[in-house]
């Protein structure tokens, strides 16, 4: 049957008919084909900040000063003006509403780094948003230092940052609620790669010390420390350790020492100990027949033995409350630029921090991994347990488009264990990457993922716009979304670079375009007029 | 079993076993020929709950592991043990270290254990099966009259019940992965424990 597709056909339709059992969002959401920016400011004067993103909720847009030292927050709004002609509608905009500021309100700016400015920089790549209380999670810290030597139970090989403080704040009105510093570490604050949120709690991955410090948010701001896993799995294991007779012969009442001596041990450390214990019995286990079992075991396992203790965490995310995922590899994989991590042997486990086991274990060519990460993607996407709005992310488990593109580029992959494991370098998701704006949504709309997609990243960008199809027929171009100057730049060969910022909720969006050479950033606003 | 997929590390994991590498050429002929007979005898025949076999290419350096033995407050822990033969060997004994942390009067804090046959009691005609199962036997039997540790000794002496309430906790924090059997083995102890001590006292 043909329908009519436009906003009056469709509220009629919202009147007479009840949508199909469990669709009424999505139908909702089809008013979205409807209702899009497709009218662009073009270099809109405003301030010179970095623009970090819109939070999911769509309360508040973050950007960082230029300098890297303040937080400056604003509220979005709708644009009103007032005109004195009769019929405004046809009229092009007026001059004073095409500001940054008729969109955006200041909400506050605060300093984010204490003490001697120059000391710390705000990680502009660094935010995560806790949803349920307006909390925002910042972070800053000083420069970082390669070739630092390994002292005092760091791992060689991984660079420093002499203190990265990690803020949290209030973002109704930027109090400062909680700090934790980590002194002389190294947690990657690049794309928050190194941090993971799950509903309130937090996984900081320190690379330099090898271990997953787990902390709760509280609902009264408070960071708390829940546990620390890498040397010791349970929270009181090093209590244990120290208030124990076999050691305390030796070191009475010399707690500094004596800690020295269980970071200096020759002993495995914990979430090793649990990992090679897994791996033994799972080899020992598959076979049942003692000679093939011996041969079996000293081929996988003895022989490679140092390789799995010379392994390092990479990085982690949750995949609920208790399980972790976590990414291990060799040292220098894990500081290699992220393109590149598929080239590299890494492997995967799941550790259930709670009864401190190992579940599973896997290389990053698995077949069997990346099956379940092609049916059930959605479960590696984990923020929380209550973001409706996340929902609607795309992906190839929840979207027949997502999915075909994915199958096609199977097809063409040369090799089937490459293409694994290129997939799986996408694992442990980054937290809080996607943006939850119904123009990514693939069942609606159609783009050039080469150009725009979800994924919060920076993107070389072309002088064309950028083109939003309906995925309905009759598939027409609905909207452009173009970076950079309206009647494109001035110097065609010089690099540039857009990021875009989309409002989760209303039709409102906002693209940065730079050039590499130091030139201030053009920022274009997209919205509906 | 998702194990299996560990085999292929060789590739991404060569350029770290640059470190390990066969002895000296002249010693190999002598001690390699003689750990690699001992490394064939113990597959063919090997000492229950014990495994052992070389870490990468390097002969004279071993792994070796020992599942706690059923009964003792070991059982259910699974212990790493590293071996390095020295170049003379038979002639001298091999360097055995636990790697995983234990409860036991017989180790000491760094994992250095102390038994004669590895000490002054070797012979050249002892073999690395021997061993294993030398070191096997105190789990069941520790030797609280030679401690390295006075203190874990005296408690096993003096209140044995609370010395394996200890070492079966001490498996449960260090030497497991399957928390659930160990946790199972170590309510049983405290069980027996108590209603030993209540039979004591009646």
């Amino acid at each position: 049957m043909f329908r009519r597709n436009n906003v009056a056909a469709r509220i009629f339709e919202r009147q007479i008919r009840t949508p199909a059992p469990g669709t009424s969002i999505h139908c909702a959401r089809r008013f979205y084909e409807n209702l899009v920016p497709s009218c662009t400011i073009y270099d809109v004067e405003c301030p010179d900040h970095s623009f970090r993103k819109f939070t999911d909720d769509g309360q508040y847009l973050i950007s960082f000063s230029r300098n890297h030292q303040d937080l400056i927050v604003y509220r979005p709004t709708w644009l009103t003006f007032s005109c004195k002609d009769e019929e405004c509608d046809t009229h092009d905009l007026p001059l004073k509403s095409k500001r940054f500021e008729s969109f955006f309100t200041q909400l506050y700016c605060v300093p984010l780094v204490s003490g001697p400015s120059g000391s710390e920089f705000i990680c502009k790549e660094f935010f995560l948003y806790i949803e349920s209380n307006q909390f925002g999670l910042f972070a800053t810290s000083t420069t970082q230092i390669h070739d630092a030597p390994a002292a005092g139970g760091a791992i060689p090989g991984v660079p420093y940052i002499e203190k990265i403080t990690f803020h949290l704040l209030r973002l109704e009105d930027g109090v400062i609620l909680d700090q934790r510093i980590f002194h002389n570490d190294y947690v990657n604050l690049a794309h928050s790669m190194g941090v993971f949120l799950y509903d309130d709690l937090l996984a900081i991955v320190s690379l330099r010390y090898q271990t997953i410090h787990i902390l709760q948010i509280r609902d009264s701001g408070n960071l708390v420390d829940v546990r620390a896993i890498g040397e010791f799995c349970r929270e009181d294991d090093e209590l244990f350790l120290n208030s124990n007779p076999q050691v305390a012969v030796n070191h009475v009442g010399n707690g500094l020492q004596h800690n020295q001596s269980i970071l200096e041990s020759s002993f495995l450390s914990g979430i090793k100990q649990r990992l090679l214990s897994f791996i033994f019995r799972g080899i020992w286990t598959e076979e049942t027949d003692q000679t093939l079992r011996i041969q079996c075991l000293k081929k996988k396992f003895y022989y490679h033995f140092q390789d799995y203790v010379d392994l390092i965490i990479w990085k982690v995310q949750f995949l609920d409350r208790q399980h972790l995922l976590i990414k291990f590899g060799s040292v220098d994989g894990g500081m290699s630029r992220n393109a590149d991590h598929h080239t590299h042997t890494s492997f995967f486990a799941v550790y259930n921090m709670e009864t401190t086991e190992f579940i599973a274990f896997y290389q990053n060519s698995a077949e069997e991994l990346y099956l379940l990460f092609e049916q059930f993607c959605d479960h590696f996407h984990t923020t929380s347990k209550n973001s409706s709005s996340m929902n609607f992310i795309t992906s190839h488990s929840n979207n027949i488009y997502a999915l075909e593109q994915l199958r096609c580029n199977k097809s063409k992959a040369n090799g089937f264990q490459q293409f694994v494991k290129k997939m799986l370098a996408s694992l442990p998701i980054n937290c809080q990457s996607q943006s939850p704006s119904p123009y990514f949504d693939q069942s609606l709309f159609r783009y050039d993922e080469k150009l725009i997609s979800a994924t919060d990243r920076h993107r070389q960008s072309t002088d064309h716009p950028i083109k939003f199809i309906t995925r309905r027929q009759p598939c027409s171009l609905k909207f452009k979304i173009k970076p950079g100057p309206e009647a494109g730049s001035t110097d065609s060969r010089a690099k540039k670079i857009s990021s875009f910022l989309f409002h989760p909720i209303l039709p409102l969006a906002l693209s940065v375009q730079q050039t590499l050479f130091l030139q201030p950033s053009v920022v274009n606003i997209h919205f509906r007029r | 079993m998702s194990a299996m997929n560990s085999g292929g590390i060789s590739a991404g994991g060569g350029g770290s076993r640059g470190g390990r590498s066969w002895h000296s050429t002249t010693s190999v002929s002598a001690s390699g020929k003689r750990i690699l007979k001992e490394m064939a005898d113990l597959n063919m025949d090997p000492p229950s709950d014990c495994f052992a076999g070389p870490k990468g290419d390097n002969l004279y350096h071993w792994v070796a592991t020992i599942i706690g033995p059923p009964g003792t407050p070991y059982q259910g822990g699974i212990y790493f043990l590293d071996i390095t033969f020295p170049s003379d060997y038979p002639f001298k004994p091999p360097k055995v270290v636990f790697k995983t942390r234990i409860y036991h009067c017989n180790v000491d804090t760094a994992g250095t254990i102390s038994l004669d046959v590895l000490k002054d009691g070797w012979s050249p005609a002892l073999t690395i099966s021997k061993v294993l199962l030398a070191i096997r036997s105190i789990f069941t039997a520790p030797d609280p009259y030679n401690p390295v540790v006075p203190g874990i000794s005296r408690l096993y002496l003096a209140d044995r019940a609370k010395h394996d309430e200890l070492a079966a906790e001490w498996t449960l924090r260090f030497a497991s992965n399957d928390v659930s059997i160990v946790e199972m083995n170590y309510m049983l102890l405290i069980i027996s424990s108590v209603s030993s001590s209540w039979f004591a006292l009646k």
